[in-house]
């Protein structure tokens, strides 16, 4: 699999710098790196923009206020006003996993939301904090929202264990959603690639082409995942404050 | 497939949690509270600007009402001095036509008199005009030197035919 030219060898990880904790191997590596020019860029990006002191903002301005306002309707429109205490969390998100696809689509720029441990352990953090914030709201309470109200009694044999298994996938759904899009995209960018190169005489233009249409897919994509990450949470936050 | 080599998880999600959660708390303290902050201030602005408006509108109708009721005011205090001013000037007027009536019909009596007065002198001038042509007159003719006794009693008997 890990051949010269395959097209997976862009998600294979690269220690940049080994380091050891507790016997942990915890390197430095081209995703650690990935992360961290993701997090610079929308920490400086939302800092330096936003000028406190001016009423009229800039371009720059516009465009952090109209991400903050378009998570905060997000969030109102779902949740409501039980939705503000998490607006750090689904913003920061929704901002983690836009930039972080954003940085990817940059060439020979590692996409660290192609990797299943990190979109799972984000996933992971939605799933027990909103169980968490579930068993908070409603104490033992919670276990009815796999009660469906308004069914027929001998089909609740049946119906629980499906809303069981429906709610313990959220994580995997959510992670894999996003995961699998990442690495089919990024596959198929890297495909047609290589069809540009092994493609005899003019006719690579083609697959060039194609590419070219392809990024501005990819980039769509970006957009389209983190917000349904972004919604998705909501949803949850929601359904952990209205059980049904 | 690169995804599910264990070989870097632990340093995949130390890394991952590390800056996550530097950006949970750096977004959550500093960015997102700043981004609030001018959010509020111009909406702030924005209400202090439309309430502002409002109360400039309504002082703007208020002047408005003043200024069109000072207008009317005006317009019907102007319309009664303007008939005063015309009656008043009406009445001038006929005094002074009365007046100048007066006058001349005065004038035009003097002139009667007087044209009487000068048509009776006239009249006198003319008779003495004749006895002096037909004393003349007789004297060139038959050397008869009549005394003006006898002709004023000649001009005297036949003065009716003169008329």
């Amino acid at each position: 699999m890990a051949a010269k030219d395959s097209p997976l060898k862009q998600f294979e990880i690269d220690p940049i710098s080994n380091i050891e904790l507790a016997g942990y191997n915890i390197s430095f590596t081209n995703s650690s790196f990935s992360m961290l020019i993701t997090v610079l860029a929308i920490t400086l990006f939302l800092t330096l923009t936003v000028n406190t002191k001016s009423i009229i903002p800039s371009r720059m301005q516009l465009v952090s206020e109209l991400m903050y306002n378009f998570i905060a309707q997000l969030l109102s429109d779902t949740v409501g006003d039980n939705g503000k205490k998490y607006f750090p969390f689904v913003f920061s998100i929704f901002m983690f996993v836009l930039i972080g696809n954003m940085v990817g689509m940059i060439p020979y720029q590692f996409t660290f939301t192609s990797h299943i441990i990190v979109t799972f352990a984000l996933a992971a953090v939605v799933f027990i904090g909103v169980t968490i914030l579930g068993f908070v709201n409603h104490g033992i309470k919670f276990f009815t929202f796999f009660y469906i109200p308004g069914v027929p009694f001998y089909m609740h044999p049946l119906l629980i264990p499906i809303e069981v298994i429906s709610y313990l996938s959220r994580p995997i759904s959510l992670s894999v959603r996003l995961f699998a899009n990442m690495l089919a995209g990024h596959t198929l960018l890297k495909v047609f690639a290589g069809f540009v190169v092994s493609m005899p005489f003019f006719t690579g233009v083609f697959p060039l082409a194609f590419i070219v249409a392809l990024t501005g897919l990819e980039i769509l994509i970006a957009f389209l995942q983190a917000y349904v990450f972004a919604i998705l949470t909501c949803l949850y936050i929601n359904d952990a404050y209205h059980l049904h | 497939m690169p995804q599910l080599n264990p070989e870097f998880f632990v340093s995949q999600l130390f890394w991952l949690a590390v800056f996550f959660t530097f950006l949970l708390v750096f977004l959550w303290r500093v960015s997102l509270p700043r981004i609030a902050t001018v959010l509020e201030k111009r909406q702030n602005k924005i209400d202090e600007n439309l309430s502002s408006a409002k109360e400039l509108q309504e002082k703007a109708m208020d002047i408005e009402k003043k200024i069109n009721d000072q207008i009317n005011k005006a317009k019907l205090e102007t319309d009664e001095k303007i008939k005063e001013t015309i009656n008043t000037l009406q009445e001038d007027v006929s005094s002074q036509l009365s007046l100048l009536d007066k006058d001349l019909e005065k004038k035009v009596s003097d002139a009667e008199k007087e044209i009487l007065k000068s048509k009776d002198d006239q009249m006198k001038n003319i008779n003495n005009e004749i006895a002096n042509i037909t004393k003349l007159t007789v004297g060139k003719i038959t050397d008869i030197e009549l005394s003006d006794n006898e002709l004023n009693k000649v001009i005297q008997t036949h003065k009716g035919s003169f008329n």
